[in-house]
């Protein structure tokens, strides 16, 4: 009784491109590049804060709002920071932990 | 609109209000000058002008600025006292400024709640970022 061969197999379907990481478009900035630019601005509120607090201590005519404003700024940043080290942090054991 | 903007509106507007602070105890600490410039002349009351800064027509704009200090030319109060050195030598009358103590007084707690209700919706704007960054810590 014949028996009919087995067919190769079928190619396997086009991978779907990656957002910003396909091969021909870098759409948009990349990761680590996007982060050290919002560290950047994090360095120059803190910097800010800190310029209008020496200004306060050394008597210069600047209002007390503003460096409340300027520190308040930086705080807020500070953890808004935090939070995002720790969702990559999440991330990183999320992934470390994995089963192979 | 990015986070720290409504805090710079606010920022701005307790600006201001100091400003005004300033004026109104400017009045009240010229309220019996009678002298200026070395001529027989009274102060004159100043008032402060708030304009937006801008303010476009569907944006809350950057806050307001003041946007010009202003006399007040109403005429002074006229005192009868010709042992003053400021009297008029014809009539003895002092010139005295159109400083009313219990106008700047209101003015001043005007400007001083103002500058509370700026501190207040600062702390608001504060707490709903922080809420918004408590929104990761799950």
């Amino acid at each position: 009784m014949p028996i009919s061969s087995i067919g190769g197999l079928s190619p396997l379907p086009p991978r779907l491109p990656l957002a910003g990481a396909g091969a021909g478009q870098p759409a948009g900035v990349d990761f680590g590049s996007a982060l050290k630019q919002a560290v950047g601005a994090l360095n120059q509120l803190g910097s800010q804060a800190d310029a209008s607090s020496l200004a306060l201590a050394k008597g210069d005519p600047i209002d007390i709002h503003e460096v409340m404003l300027n520190t308040e700024q930086a705080s807020l940043g500070f953890s808004m920071a935090v939070q995002v080290r720790n969702k990559l942090i999440d991330a990183y054991t999320e992934v470390m932990r994995m089963n192979v | 609109m990015g986070l720290f903007s409504s805090m710079r509106i606010s920022g701005s507007a307790l600006t201001a209000q100091r400003l005004r602070m300033d004026v109104i105890a400017g009045n009240i600490a010229n309220a019996d000058t009678t002298r200026l410039n070395g001529q027989r002349q009274p102060y004159q009351r100043q008032q402060v002008v708030f304009t937006p800064l801008n303010q476009g027509a569907s944006s809350p704009g950057d806050g307001l600025q003041v946007a010009a200090i202003v006399k007040d030319q109403s005429p002074g109060r006229q005192v009868y006292d010709p042992a003053n050195p400021d009297a008029d030598p014809n009539t003895g009358l002092v010139a005295y400024p159109n400083v009313d103590t219990t106008t700047e007084m209101t003015d001043m707690l005007s400007a001083s709640r103002a500058y509370e209700a700026n501190v207040t919706v600062l702390n608001s704007i504060k707490q709903m970022a922080q809420r918004s960054i408590d929104l990761g810590r799950a």
